[in-house]
């Protein structure tokens, strides 16, 4: 295990690279580049403001915050369960042709999605400073475990999820369909107080981003630390996923070549 | 593991279940799971070698023999079922090519995103960088989008890459074949100069030539077995032997039941007829010689300035060799090649028409054709020469290895391996 992550260290280069060729990469060759990652969020953005406080308006004051800031983590969340399925089969030449621990691929693929994610924030605080939300800077601290934990917990998945599409293609495929239903099943569009009142404790310990959206909204939107059974319930999913996941993954990962 | 050793593996096995029909979906898999049939291949049963450390050695054998999969072993993306592999020291694997290249992005970072897949940090690629592009000949362009580069630049830079990262043990498959003849020239001077910093090197090629530039020792996988292993000198001319009857044996098995046919339908008719052995006589292979017999070498004569026929010569006489031949396919051209070794195995020298003068020498139906030496300026010592008719491809029509052998004396007392013309001039 130790010897494991130190191996994966060694490779610390070959990740760097990695995250860099994929987020470099993607918008190479486009007029704009790099401003696409801006330009994506901030314009989902004005399109939600639109929809939400002309055309279906909501009783949430500012519903487009309220939204939006859930929307971003999730998307990063969704995005590793989708995607992440193909990371390691989408690799195919590399990963029959070269060895390097397989666990560099569901990582480079998380950070580069969660690199993704911050730079998203970055387009939230400017809206939000435009806007005179009350930043409040011990809740801003929270902000620190709370995205550690989505980003292990999404690891965890992807670790899972990765693995089991080298040996069961449909997996993509299904994911794409789970990712939507849990999406609904999870506090992004609505608030968690919507949930009947005997289901909520369930609802919070089956679903491992429940208490992670709850807290990000918590900070970001109403300005306070997030309830400290929260926090706690979110580490403790997301860690438990994450050793999950690894063990998963490295008990299958012995095969990969030769069921590719 | 013994010290001096860089690679055990010790009694190796592996199996691959082939799915006749794969199903991967959910459908066949759950609806159909029995009726999926496959097959368990055994593609090793057993291999056992140890490799020096500095030794270099080449895996040969026919397509499927599990050469590479033995490869694949090593470098650690498979594992065996059963038996075990050790090595001693980093590993480093010329298997892939431009692992990772980013087709939008420059030369220059593409090497960054390559070498770190090898393994490399940060600090060890800035290192390193500048004998990169060296190597691989592209300054000028190392900044543009690797889109950009022709094919072969593009495997310039890709094995410009490889070549530099350092290891202890470098596993090479099937990739010299890189770029212009004088690139690969250059590769293979790269190799012997790694070989010589005391790497440790595996090769698995088809070309049977490159082993016997680089390698000690080769090892001749046939069924998931080993077949036979040492000198290439001495393994090689078996596996073209072996490989030559396999077809021939294929060809005369169809013959036979050919033969056969016809017979049985000339019986009926009422006749008979006694075909004669001599094909057989023919088909008796020659450890030392094979090809396809095309074209084929009758006599070798080597003469002396005046026509003598002589055996040994000084280093500094001319030598002339007369190749007769029959040309049973009535080919027009072909290649002719030559090849130098001293009696401990050594490779002196080697060319052929093509190498010289780009072109194919034109064949009557029988004919002599005469390779001059103007000298042979080797050291004292026996000399062993092949001669070959081929094609560009290096398919052969006949193969001679040992076709005659010679003893150069040399008059003075010089060391080494070559003769080197010279003077000693003193100034006042």
């Amino acid at each position: 295990m130790f010897k494991r992550i130190k191996e994966i260290y060694e490779y610390r280069t070959m990740i760097s690279s990695l995250v860099k060729r994929d987020l470099k990469g993607r918008y190479k060759g486009s007029v704009l580049g790099f401003l696409w990652t801006f330009i994506n969020p901030l314009f989902q953005l004005i399109i939600y403001t639109f929809v939400f406080s002309i055309v279906m308006h909501s009783e949430v004051e500012d519903y487009y915050m309220f939204l939006f800031v859930a929307l971003i983590p999730w998307i990063f969340f969704s995005t590793c369960l989708a995607g992440g399925t193909t990371c390691i089969t989408g690799q195919k030449n590399m990963v029959q042709k070269i060895y390097f621990p397989r666990e560099v691929l569901p990582i480079s693929f998380v950070i580069s999605q969660f690199v993704n994610m911050l730079l998203s924030f970055i387009v939230i605080f400017a809206v939000m400073f435009v806007m005179r939300y009350k930043f409040n800077p011990l809740a801003l601290l929270c902000l620190i475990p709370v995205m550690f934990t989505e980003f292990i917990l999404a690891l965890g998945f992807t670790f899972i999820l990765s693995s089991i599409t080298v040996y069961f293609q449909d997996m993509q495929f299904i994911m794409g369909i789970l990712t939507m239903a849990w999406q609904f099943l999870s506090p992004v569009m609505y608030s968690v107080d919507r949930i009947p009142a005997q289901y909520q404790t369930i609802y919070m310990y089956v679903n491992p981003m429940a208490p992670i959206i709850i807290a990000y909204r918590d900070i970001l939107y109403y300005g306070k630390v997030p309830e400290l059974i929260t926090l706690l319930t979110a580490v403790g999913m997301g860690v438990l996923l994450f050793a999950i996941g690894w063990f998963t993954f490295d008990r299958m990962q012995r095969h990969f070549v030769e069921e590719m | 593991m013994k010290p001096e050793n860089a690679i055990e593996v010790h009694n190796i096995t592996k199996k691959f279940k082939v799915y006749l029909d794969k199903g991967r979906t959910l459908k066949e898999r759950t609806l159909f799971s029995g009726r999926r049939k496959y097959e368990n291949r055994e593609v090793l049963r057993g291999v056992s070698f140890e490799v020096k450390k500095g030794e270099a050695i080449g895996l040969i054998g026919h397509n499927g023999c599990g050469k590479s999969t033995t490869l694949k072993m090593l470098t650690k993306i498979m594992y065996p079922d059963s038996g075990t592999i050790e090595m001693n020291g980093r590993v480093s694997s010329l298997i892939e090519l431009g692992a990772g290249f980013h087709p939008d992005m420059s030369g220059r970072e593409n090497i960054y995103i390559n070498a770190s897949i090898f393994g490399l940090t940060k600090k060890e690629i800035e290192e390193r960088i500048d004998d990169i592009i060296e190597f691989s000949e592209l300054e000028d362009f190392i900044d543009n989008p690797v889109r950009t580069y022709s094919s072969g630049m593009y495997m310039r830079l890709a094995f410009a890459v490889a070549i530099n990262v350092d290891a202890d043990i470098l596993l090479i498959d099937e990739i010299l074949a890189v770029g212009d003849v004088a690139f690969q020239a250059k590769c293979f001077n790269r190799l012997r100069q790694i070989k010589s910093e005391g790497t440790t090197i595996v090769i698995v090629s088809h070309s049977l030539n490159q082993i016997e530039q680089i390698c000690e020792r080769s090892i001749w996988i046939h069924d998931g077995l080993i077949r036979l292993e040492g000198s290439p000198y001495d393994v090689h001319p078996q596996y073209m032997a072996f490989m030559a009857g396999n077809s021939l044996a294929e060809s005369a098995a169809k013959k036979k039941a050919k033969d056969e046919k016809a017979a049985a339908n000339a019986e009926a008719n009422g006749e008979s007829e006694n075909t004669s052995s001599e094909e057989e006589k023919d088909n008796k292979k020659d450890a030392k010689r094979w090809g396809s017999k095309e074209v084929v070498i009758d006599k070798i004569t080597v003469v002396d300035k005046e026509g003598k026929e002589r055996d040994a010569f000084l280093n500094s006489e001319e030598i002339n060799v007369k190749i007769s031949y029959t040309n049973n396919a009535k080919l027009e051209n072909s290649v002719v090649g030559v090849a130098i070794y001293r009696d401990d195995k050594v490779h002196i020298y080697g060319t052929n028409t093509l190498i010289d003068m780009s072109k194919m020498l034109p064949l009557k139906d029988k004919g002599v054709i005469t390779l001059k030496f103007d000298n042979i300026p080797v050291n004292a010592g026996n000399y062993i020469f092949d001669l070959a008719f081929h094609k560009p491809d290096g398919f052969e029509y006949d193969f001679w290895r040992d076709a005659f052998r010679l003893h150069i004396k040399n008059v003075k007392a010089e060391v080494g391996e070559i003769s080197i013309a010279h003077s000693w001039e003193c100034e006042n």
